[in-house]
């Protein structure tokens, strides 16, 4: 109970500085948009192709964009030396991984319910009819992105060329939920939409192996 | 020293061995023809490459639980040798593929999955190469090691329900299930061998980076003189 | 004996992957071993 306790405060700490300044969110919000508006001069976005093409191409933005989100995740506790602070406060360090990760997927969920309709309307996709259903696609996606990128920035923010170096621990790692997202998006979005159990499992599998290995090895990550 | 080179002779003369066996001992295939005798170098190149890699996987867990630099010698070792079988796979890959399916590289599974497996013990190495500290670089490193290999099933699952789903344009056969008994053997004999070849590669890294640790040591002791 | 060609390709590219693999770590090996000594011969001057 302890734990979740802990949980919860740090968590109000993270939403409280990132709504505080917005500048997370508002970049990474512009930096999707970028991307998806690209995207629409490499192929040509008439209904059919959008449908083909449109679900990988979303998850690769968030995919890239979750690369460049999570990177100030550990980092901005560095500059000031808040981590040790941090690791003062909780008796278990898995609660400060819990709380930047439940931000973390926070902040991706939002940004991708903002992007949801602009795609829509952009590449005449409708995704309206099955909208609460994409909404537990992208949280389980979410949820896969930020609990590797959690841990892997964490990694990352010891090391030199930290920016780079993320994406590249972190775009391989997330080859399955690439896959899985995409396809569960794509049984969404065809004109008879049809509930993705198998791969939402899988996503749930996926996250369910990798928060158990972050309970496990996480504390040593944030050892002096 | 006499003892090393004693070593790599016997291992070069057990490749010697091997490569005459895999183009002279064993049978022509009746369908796929002399191309087939790739598949000794290849398919036992990918299992010890996996093996490898399960090899860096321990180390990094002893590591992270016993602290001894020495596991972390053995996790960077059968990486590194790890990726030199994964290398040798994808380079003969395509030439057996090119003459066989008419196209050098498909997005099958197993193909897609060597692919990725090599992007992440790449980005294990380059981490690797980014960390000043050597204990913080070991401790790390471990840890991305043991993502990375919890990742390989999920990702061979992930590609193959997604490939089920879509037709495939090239079927590979099922490869070492209805092999001819000479075949069988001359391909026994190779994954034995590899698996040497794993084994005395991975103990040489290892001693050179047992060197890199005493260095270290030499030099905190002058520092501390 | 068709492709006898790529056969043998694909084995020298086997093989040379594996010996130059082999002869990188042998060099710095060495290159780390004389290090040493040199190491440990001023460490034993300065003493």
């Amino acid at each position: 109970m302890a734990l979740l306790s802990n949980t919860a405060v740090l968590l109000g700490k993270e939403l409280r500085t990132e709504f505080r300044s917005r500048e997370l969110l508002t970049t990474t919000v512009v930096f999707i948009l970028t991307i998806v508006v690209l995207f629409s001069f490499t192929f040509d976005p008439s209904v059919n192709e959008s449908r083909r093409f449109g679900p990988g191409l979303l998850w690769l933005a968030f995919l890239f964009a979750a690369s460049l989100m999570l990177q100030p995740c550990f980092l901005r506790e560095q500059t000031n030396d808040t981590l040790s602070a941090l690791r003062l406060s909780v008796n278990d360090p898995f609660a400060i991984f819990l709380a930047k990760l439940a931000a973390n997927t926070l902040f991706l969920l939002l940004t991708q319910v903002l992007l949801l309709p602009v795609f829509s309307i952009l590449y005449n996709v409708p995704v309206l009819g099955a909208f609460p259903q994409l909404i537990l696609v992208m949280f389980m996606g979410s949820l896969g992105l930020s609990v590797t990128g959690t841990a892997l920035s964490a990694i990352s923010a010891q090391a030199r060329m930290r920016e780079l170096l993320l994406p590249l621990l972190l775009l391989p790692l997330l080859t399955p939920v690439l896959i899985a997202s995409t396809e569960a998006t794509a049984s969404l979005l065809v004109l008879n939409p049809i509930m993705p159990w198998k791969w939402l499992g899988f996503l749930l599998g996926f996250d369910v192996v990798f928060l158990t290995a972050l309970w496990l090895f996480g504390e040593y990550l944030l050892e002096e | 020293m006499k003892k090393r080179i004693l070593i790599a002779a016997v291992v070069v003369i057990l490749m010697s061995f091997a490569a005459y066996a895999a183009l002279f001992v064993a049978p022509t295939e009746s369908k796929m023809g002399t191309i087939q005798r790739i598949f000794y170098l290849h398919a036992p190149s990918g299992m010890v490459a996996l093996l490898s890699f399960f090899v860096c996987f321990v180390g990094n867990l002893a590591y992270v639980f016993t602290r001894k630099p020495k596991w972390d010698w053995l996790g960077v070792s059968a990486a590194e040798v790890g990726m030199a079988f994964c290398t040798v796979l994808i380079l003969t890959g395509p030439i057996w593929a090119h003459p066989v399916w008419g196209i050098w590289w498909t997005w099958d599974a197993r193909l897609t999955l060597t692919f990725v497996l090599w992007l992440l013990y790449t980005s294990y190495l380059l981490l690797r190469t980014l960390v000043e500290d050597p204990d913080r670089r070991a401790l790390i490193s471990a840890i991305y090691g043991i993502f990375a290999f919890l990742d390989v099933p999920l990702v061979y699952g992930s590609i193959r329900w997604w490939r089920t789903q879509h037709p495939q344009p090239v079927i590979m056969g099922g490869s070492g299930s209805g092999l001819e008994p000479t075949m069988a053997r001359v391909f026994w004999f190779w994954f034995l061998n590899l698996v040497i070849l794993m084994i005395f590669l991975i103990h040489e890294r290892y001693a050179l980076e047992a060197m890199r640790g005493e260095v270290q040591s030499i030099e905190r002791e002058a520092e501390a003189a | 004996m068709k492709n006898l060609g790529s056969v043998f390709a694909a084995y020298v590219i086997g093989w040379g992957i594996f010996f130059i693999y082999y002869i990188t770590v042998a060099r710095r090996t060495a290159a780390l071993g004389e290090q040493i000594e040199r190491l440990k011969n001023t460490l034993n001057r300065s003493k």
